[in-house]
């Protein structure tokens, strides 16, 4: 479904990522793990070009990844982000049928139904008509999960989706991610979550200073890791 | 007493002159007013067009719009109004004095107001471009479904703070013969030598446009809060 060949990325002079080399299943969830300034999540915004790559390439759904063709081919790749960013203008039901309406040109109705379904799916139907602002961290990320899934798809991105929520928010996002993985959806994950990785991830890829330094199923990464580096970041995050 | 007893009737002189008065302000205010209302509009289309302009991917269109920002901001609006109706002529170029005025006053508010949006464009979170771009939607698109609508909301008390402006800068067209509020003052004031009553009626006249002005921009701008925090 992604294929990753050899990417680079420099920030100026800084080399963020050093070759990456990465290949992901249809259906598979594989998680990111690392500590901050690895270039995880530089890796998952290069995905949908975000941040430009400064070499190497990427295939989704077996098509190279060009800036010409980066409209068509985001449509493929939903993204759900840290701080969520909602568009704060519009209703709930407005945010998450705002693609399929001007990017697809679906008929308003349509994407209504559709809309309102995805909304009962993250169970945040009764917030149709509500603006973001009314919602708490946990239903705003719940919507803009919907808005990515309205698109249809066929894999999506999350870049540590639940770092800018309160503790008790967390399940509640967790749980639909969940949903979506046991739906054989292929996702990506950025996460510090490593209980919600451990049992959700079918792989577990560990990024150290721009590398993959580690990778493997959770079991493998988490009760025989190899590498120094993850021995001590896992040490540092379970403690 | 002598004292309160002349001070009664300069009070009542005063104010007979300024009852005497105020009504024929009223053509001038009346010029005010459109002069106002003219350049706004069209300083609105002015300004969103340069924004526009500004935002485009040709190096040529930015530099110019640029070049008109820094030239309007950095000459004196009162030269510029002399300039087209006392300069122009000079190089074949007659406008008359009412849309000379609109010209200049639109153009001065216009490059303003193209300031006001890009600053309210680039204080949208660039979080907001990335969620609509990961949609799939084109940079125009996005653009215009998710920033302007955001950055337009955010510009309004900017926006207000030059509508009063322009009301105030309406007066420097009574230096190219416009008998707007300002020129009548002058003009009574010379044939009367009266000055004080007079000048203070053209001011309450100037106030009374801007309270109004900002009443109206206030009840907008709590409209437009509604859906946020």
């Amino acid at each position: 479904m992604i294929k990753i060949k050899n990417l680079h990325k420099y920030f100026g002079e800084l080399e963020v990522l050093k070759g990456i080399n990465l290949e992901i299943e249809e259906s598979e969830v594989v998680c990111l793990i690392g500590s901050s300034g690895s270039g995880k999540s530089t890796l998952l915004r290069c995905i949908n070009f975000l941040e430009t790559k400064t070499e190497g390439e990427i295939f989704i759904d077996g098509e190279r990844v060009t800036k010409k063709e980066i409209n068509r081919i985001r449509q493929k790749v939903g993204m759900v982000f840290q701080r969520f960013n909602l568009f704060p203008h519009m209703t709930v039901l407005q945010n998450v049928i705002e693609g399929p309406i001007t990017v697809k040109k679906m008929p308003p109705k349509e994407a209504e139904r559709i809309g309102l379904e995805l909304l009962d799916k993250v169970n945040l139907s009764d917030k149709a008509n509500e603006y973001p602002a009314m919602l708490s961290g946990g239903q705003q990320q719940r919507v803009a999960i919907a808005r990515s899934l309205a698109m249809e798809p066929k894999v999506i991105l999350f870049d540590e989706p639940t770092s800018a929520l309160d503790p008790e928010l967390v399940g509640e996002v967790l749980g639909v991610m969940k949903d979506l993985a046991k739906e054989g959806r292929t996702m990506v994950i950025v996460t510090h979550e490593m209980g919600f990785a451990r049992e959700v991830a079918d792989r577990i890829v560990f990024i150290h200073e721009g590398l993959i330094a580690e990778e493997g199923s959770p079991e493998e990464i988490f009760e025989t890791p190899q590498h120094e580096r993850l021995k001590s970041f896992l040490g540092q995050i379970i403690g | 007493m002598e004292f309160l007893k002349q001070l009664a009737a300069s009070a009542a002189a005063f104010f007979s002159t300024v009852i005497e008065f105020a009504p024929k302000f009223l053509p001038g205010v009346q010029l005010t007013l459109e002069l106002a209302f003219f350049s706004i509009l069209f300083g609105m289309i002015i300004g969103l067009f340069v924004t526009m302009m500004k935002l485009s991917r040709f190096k040529f269109l930015r530099k110019c719009m640029n070049i008109y920002i820094a030239i309007i901001r950095g000459t004196p609006l009162l030269l510029q109004l002399y300039f087209i109706f006392y300069g122009l002529p000079s190089i074949g170029l007659m406008i008359n004095s009412f849309p000379s005025a609109v010209i200049g006053l639109a153009l001065h508010n216009g490059a303003y107001i193209s300031e006001i949006f890009r600053g309210a464009i680039e204080s949208i979170d660039y979080g907001q471009g990335e969620a609509a771009r990961s949609l799939g939607m084109t940079k125009w698109q996005a653009t215009r479904r998710v920033i302007l609508p955001q950055a337009f909301k955010r510009s309004v008390p900017a926006l207000g703070n030059q509508f009063i402006i322009a009301v105030k800068d309406s007066s420097l067209a009574s230096v190219i013969t416009i008998t707007e509020t300002m020129l009548l003052a002058r003009q009574f004031g010379a044939a009367t030598f009266n000055v004080f009553p007079i000048y203070f009626t053209a001011g309450v006249y100037y106030l009374i446009i801007t309270m109004g002005l900002t009443k109206i921009l206030a009840r907008i701008e709590l409209n437009l809060k509604i859906n946020e925090r």
